[in-house]
């Protein structure tokens, strides 16, 4: 015992850490595969049977795992757009052009005392930013993303949309309420009048297009726009696509409509009291929310995943299996060959370029050439891939334009909102649905 | 145009998105320096020199010069009564008396700055009766001075300017200004070379002198 204490004493700190993780992980592992070695069968045909299950769980983790660049992106964006237009240069130190500062922002955050003012309802006020950003992520699943990269196709993917994604402002509520702060309930109150009050725009503005569309699927909804970009529903619904962005700029709390934290006024709203990384899930929630809005725009109006065009059907036809042998070779030749071609000019045109310099430049353009060439392979054969690639663009086109507003647009008045909502959106919902009802009657009949 | 609703937000929104496309007008400070002119001396500040002690003079020039009367001094007047900050250079006399004299006194291996010894004065006092005490003469006195003693120590300057009433400063400021005053005692081997030249006879001593400064204020001495 004595000669155990006495060798456990010697050990470095790392050393007492290894010792303690390599027998866990070890026994971990053993009785991972002992599991899988004598239940295998068995749990595989569980996973099998419940396909759906499982793929609702992938689907959640992916998901969970792919706003947080989404939201690193939009945030970066948010502040290298805006800067570019005030003629500044905006974050320009860490990573190229500044991209990874949103990422030392969120580790800045994680690092920061959660803080939980006195008198703070401590479960609701924990449990705020998580119902936020919950309502935030869930709102992913029925988006179609690509052909075929679609978490959950309901049939009724637009009623859940709407329907969990105005579970947000249950967390502002709460969030407001539980801060035990003045300002705090104000911005929780003001976010729950304004989103409520825009909740019947923007679903009724949507209602006309369901008319047209004779479906609540998102996925059918972009299937039914394919072919020419004049097949889109914003050709065939110009107002209820403007209808549709306004509300869902209100609906983001982004300016001109961002009065729950107007910081002018109410402190941050509903984000007052809070701090570390509960703050940074609303922060995450908020530009998740940028993103999914856009997409919805661009699923229901703008083709969704569709070219703006046919895109001409081109096959390369590359069957690696037919190569054979020669395949090995390749790999292994291609890019130290490619390496030096793409280095020698730079070696041979500038004398003061060592040539492992000229070797970096080199390999560096041989990746980007080569990634370049299997990208636009990708491109061309997998359908996914330009759906994706056509969806990402459009989408990241109108959160520009989210970005472009916050950066030009002053915010309004509490009154306006509410009247603006009430006085000339809800009339102009109607008369889109009124008219699109209509003609769809007289065309039909 | 106006009249149509919403206008004002397109005209905003085109506007932020030239602003977009301008070039910028950040400068990328520690990579790239601004382009500063040359004559740009950043924030208006009194410099300390390495003993601690200000380096500003208070000679006023700075004052004087500036075109756009930004520099302004402030002090108290000659009889030590009311505190001004305007007014000509005489007004601030006392300042200037005291920094002259702190820079006179403090300890760097100037000579001129050391503190200074007793002196025999009835050379001097001499060479003052003989120009009537005044200090309008101040440069022949100065030269007599240092004729008499070789140089220029800091116990006359202190007579000079109890005896005449002129500031010390002024003193200090007229015998820094020619370069043929000097406070220090010449070196050894220049002043062996003097004091034999001066047994014979004076003239020749104060030609020798002459000459050697030829072709400059004061090279008549």
């Amino acid at each position: 015992m004595t000669a155990i204490a006495r060798t456990w004493g010697r050990l470095t700190l790392p050393g007492k850490v290894v010792f303690t993780l390599v027998p866990i992980l070890a026994a971990l592992t053993v009785g991972l595969i002992a599991v899988i070695a004598i239940f295998g069968g068995a749990i595989w045909d569980i996973l099998l049977a419940n396909l759906g299950i499982v793929r609702f769980v992938i689907a959640v983790t992916i998901i969970l795992l792919v706003t947080i660049p989404i939201a690193f992106l939009n945030i970066y964006l948010e502040m290298k757009v805006i800067a570019l237009m005030n003629l500044r240069v905006g974050p320009d130190r860490v990573g190229p052009w500044g991209s990874l500062l949103s990422v030392v922002h969120g580790l800045k955050v994680l690092m920061k005392e959660d803080f939980t003012p006195t008198g703070a309802d401590a479960v609701v006020f924990t449990w705020a930013p998580v119902v936020t950003y919950g309502a935030a992520v869930m709102t992913v699943l029925v988006l179609p993303f690509a052909p075929g990269l679609i978490a959950q196709d309901f049939n009724i993917g637009l009623l859940y949309f709407f329907a969990v994604g105005g579970m947000g402002v249950v967390g502002l509520l709460m969030a407001g309420w539980a801060s035990f702060n003045k300002y705090s309930l104000l911005g929780g109150l003001r976010s729950a009048a304004q989103i409520i009050s825009y909740e019947i725009p923007l679903t009724l503005s949507v209602v006309g297009l369901l008319i047209l569309a004779g479906t609540m699927s998102l996925n059918g909804i972009v299937e039914q726009q394919s072919g020419w970009f004049t097949d889109w529903f914003v050709f065939r619904q110009p107002l209820g696509f403007l209808i549709f962005f306004i509300a869902a700029t209100a609906e983001g709390n982004r300016t001109p409509f961002d009065l729950t934290e107007a910081d002018s006024e109410i402190v941050a709203g509903f984000a007052t009291e809070y701090s570390g990384m509960r703050f940074g899930f609303f922060f995450f929630a908020e530009y998740v929310n940028v993103f999914i809005l856009s997409a919805l725009a661009v699923v229901l109006f703008f083709g969704g995943w569709n070219a703006p065009f046919p895109f001409p059907a081109i096959s390369i036809p590359i069957d690696l299996a037919a190569i054979g042998l020669p395949l090995l070779f390749l790999i292994a030749l291609v890019p130290p060959i490619a390496t030096l071609i793409f280095a020698a000019p730079f070696y041979l045109m500038r004398s003061s370029m060592r040539w492992w310099v000229a070797l970096i430049v080199g390999f560096v353009l041989f990746n980007v050439v080569a990634g370049g060439l299997v990208f636009a392979w990708a491109f061309v054969s997998f359908d996914w891939v330009a759906g994706l690639v056509w969806f990402l663009a459009k989408t990241f086109g109108f959160v520009f334009v989210f970005v472009w507003m916050r950066g030009t647009l002053p915010r309004v008045r509490i009154d306006q909102l509410m009247g603006f909502a009430w006085k000339w959106l809800l009339p102009a919902a109607l008369l889109n649905l009124f008219v699109t009802a209509a003609a769809v009657v007289v065309v039909g009949s | 145009m106006s009249l149509i609703p919403g206008f004002g937000m397109v005209r905003g929104m085109a506007l932020t998105l030239r602003r977009f496309f301008e070039p910028k007008a950040t400068i990328r400070y520690p990579e790239v320096k601004a382009d500063i002119p040359p004559k740009f001396r950043g924030r208006l500040q009194l410099l300390y020199d390495e003993y601690g002690t200000l380096k500003c003079e208070t000679c006023f020039q700075c004052a004087q010069a500036c075109p756009i009367e930004c520099i302004d001094m402030g002090g108290m007047d000659t009889k030590g009564r009311f505190h001004v900050h305007w007014g000509p250079p005489e007004t601030y006399g006392e300042r200037r008396e005291e920094s002259a004299l702190r820079r006179s006194g403090r300890p760097v291996p100037d000579p001129a700055y050391t503190h200074f010894e007793g002196l025999d004065i009835r050379a001097l006092d001499g060479i003052l009766e003989s120009f009537d005490h005044d200090p309008a003469h101040m440069l022949p006195i100065l030269e007599a001075t240092q004729a008499a003693y070789g140089y220029l120590p800091v116990a006359a300057l202190k007579h000079i300017s109890q005896v005449t009433g002129a500031w010390y400063a002024t003193i200090y400021g007229t015998a820094s200004f020619y370069g043929h005053l000097r406070f220090e005692p010449p070196s050894q081997a220049e002043q062996a070379a003097a004091m034999a030249a001066r047994r014979p006879a004076d003239a020749d001593f104060m030609a020798g002198l002459g000459a050697s400064l030829a072709g400059r204020p004061g090279g008549d001495a």
